[in-house]
């Protein structure tokens, strides 16, 4: 495995999270990906997202803010939400990533069944765990993944979440190697 | 599922924007057109496997797009999307050739599986022309061999019909090769790696039937000293081809259509439910319609076989394969009983042209294979094909075709001992439809 990079991944809860999910999360950050990673509320606010007719928030604006309030030495940046969220054109999504860009952002509704409040009981917490992950992952530029168990898999409901390892296959390490190579200008 | 090449058209750049990001994220090649008349020119210099086309659009509608598609890269899917407002239009797109339509805004999951879909859907297609580019001008499919034009005709319907999983059920004269096209359609469709069990229904008594096609469990009778795996289980993953379909009686008629309906059954003496995934193709050479008209048959389970049905043409109907087929034979018997016999004469090959060949292919094999036996020349000549000697009419009194075929059946079983084998050869036919007539007819041994 690499060495740590002095690079860092901010890791920006949006909402009340509990030191114990942040810190597993931060650990398979490093565990997957190799930077070191700070803990940073950047964005306190996010109405300006609220759509009143949906009722839910939209994903792609809070990205842009976020990316837009990144520290200089933040390579990527990763918000968590207990909102639920949408695009547009979809009726909802687990979460969303600017592809090879810099912010990604989950929401922990959907993983928790509905439910507003948060759980990090198992298997929410691995849920949640593995969907930012995920995210993270289309910030190095990855896509989804044909491999029903690598973290990369498009999962269409909770079990499949539950079913993929925590993982990236073989392939997709490949690519992402190739990105942060590229990112780390080697 | 990657490299797909996907155009979205929308004239709201937010909904252009948030799909084209998700789609990129799934691994597919997205470009994007804000109008119709932007799509037209994107559509000019690329092919797009998938087009997804708001139909509400200023100047160029959605609808003038998809008929445009259609006209100039047919291969092309084009998928409606639509507001809750506008589903006439959306209906009236798939009567032009649209593959769907998504209210917005989609279901991520609906979206993911449509496109699934789609790729299936020309993933086959492109199979289909693969398949029939490959045996185009060919005599030969699988094991089957041909060059009349009702045998091309067959070739294509089952490179159409191999892909799909529907239940076929193939019909035609004894002999003409419905076993072969069964096995062709195995062989071209997504469970050629599974098995292709045969149940041949008209030649298991009927009180083995039950044990042979469900399986039993042990000391489920007498006779079960062991648990046995039924053809049902054995095929599973793969091709069930129910040979004869028309012999099985009607109990077993009634348990068959269960196991059809459900995909679930039990061994003969067992308590678990065993599931199963296989397709069915049957054969007959009976008229079941007639048989259901007469009671023989049951209508349920004819409609559940007759998915996909064709009929498999007889030898008279494409006799310009004899030569091809009678050549086929004679290589194959000279070689296997190693005798130099390598042409037909043109005399031979006149008599074999002018039969109407009532046992079709298998009468034709059997005549080839007869006349490699006692031919004594480098090629075949008339005497040596048994259509050839012309032996005295049997004195036959009855006037019906059955009663004619009955008293023939008799006659050839009684000159051979009853031998069932040696019979069914001289026929024609072979066993199981010579043991289902010997039912059917009622022939009782005189002893």
């Amino acid at each position: 495995m690499r060495p740590l990079s002095p690079h860092t991944i901010v890791i920006s809860p949006i909402g009340d999270f509990t030191p114990e999910l942040l810190d597993r999360i931060s650990e398979e950050i490093k565990r997957i990906y190799a930077f070191t990673t700070d803990i940073q509320p950047l964005l306190k606010d996010i109405e300006f997202a609220f759509h009143p007719n949906r009722k839910q928030y939209h994903s792609t604006p809070i990205l842009d803010e976020l990316a837009r309030r990144a520290p200089a030495d933040a390579i990527k940046v990763l918000a968590l939400v207990q909102v639920d969220l949408f695009i547009p054109i979809l009726t909802h999504v687990y979460g969303e990533a600017q592809l090879g860009g810099k912010a990604c952002m989950v929401s922990t509704i959907r993983l928790n069944e509905g439910h507003r409040s948060l759980n990090t009981q198992e298997p929410f917490l691995s849920r949640i765990i593995k969907e930012a992950i995920h995210e993270l992952g289309h910030t190095f530029k990855l896509r989804h993944c044909r491999e029903h168990t690598c973290l990369m898999h498009y999962c269409r409901n909770e079990g499949d979440v539950d079913r993929k390892s925590d993982q990236l296959c073989r392939y997709c390490r490949v690519l992402l190697e190739d990105d942060i190579k590229r990112l780390e200008g080697k | 599922m990657s490299n797909i090449k996907i155009l979205i058209v929308d004239d709201e750049l937010i909904m252009r924007e948030s799909l084209a990001g998700w789609l990129e994220r799934d691994g597919h090649a997205v470009q994007t057109a804000a109008s119709g008349e932007e799509a037209l020119e994107k559509i000019e210099e690329t092919h797009f496997d998938i087009l997804l086309v708001d139909i509400k659009m200023e100047g160029i509608s959605g609808l003038d797009v998809l008929r445009k598609v259609k006209e100039s890269d047919p291969d092309a899917e084009v998928v409606m999307i639509t507001a809750y407002g506008s589903i006439p239009s959306a209906i009236e797109a798939m009567k032009d050739g649209a593959f769907d339509y998504m209210l917005k805004p989609f279901d991520p999951n609906e979206l993911g599986v449509l496109i699934e879909k789609i790729v299936q859907h020309q993933e086959q297609a492109r199979e289909n022309i693969y398949l029939k580019e490959q045996y185009k001008d060919r005599t030969r499919f699988e094991s089957m061999i041909g060059q009349a034009k009702p045998m091309q005709e067959i070739f294509d319907l089952i490179c159409d019909v191999a892909p799909m999983d529907s239940t076929v059920l193939i019909t035609g004269e004894t002999g003409t090769g419905k076993g072969l096209a069964a096995k062709a359609i195995h062989t071209n469709s997504s469970r050629r790696n599974g098995p292709f069990v045969t149940v041949n229904c008209g030649a298991i008594p009927e009180h083995l039937m039950e044990s042979e096609l469900f399986g039993h469990q042990k000391g489920a009778f007498t006779d079960a000293k062991e648990t046995k795996k039924g053809r049902l289980e054995l095929a599973h993953g793969g091709t069930l081809f129910l040979d004869e379909i028309g012999e099985i009686s009607m109990r077993m008629q009634i348990d068959l259509l269960r196991v059809l309906e459900d995909r679930v059954f039990y061994r003969v003496g067992g308590t678990q439910p065993i599931e199963v995934d296989f397709r069915v193709i049957a054969a007959t050479n009976r008229d079941l319609e007639t048989a259901i008209k007469s009671g023989d048959f049951r209508e349920d389970l004819f409609y559940r076989l007759n998915v996909i049905s064709f009929i498999m043409p007889s030898l008279s109907q494409r006799k310009e394969d004899i030569p091809l087929l009678a050549e086929h034979f004679l290589y194959r018997f000279s070689q296997e009983t190693n005798k130099p016999i390598d042409s037909i004469s043109r005399e031979a090959m006149d008599e074999m042209m002018i039969y109407d060949w009532p046992g079709n292919i298998r009468e034709l094999e059997n005549a080839i294979e007869r006349a490699v036996v006692v031919g004594r020349q480098r090629e075949i000549l008339p005497e040596n094909l048994p259509i050839f000697c012309h032996e005295p009419a049997p004195a036959v009194r009855a006037h019906s075709l059955k009663d004619v075929e009955k008293t023939h059946i008799e006659r050839v079983l009684t000159e051979n001992q009853w031998n069932i084998a040696r019979s069914a050869k001289i026929l024609g036919i072979d066993r199981s439809t010579l043991y289902s007539k010997i039912k059917r007819y009622d022939i009782e041994k005189i002893t």
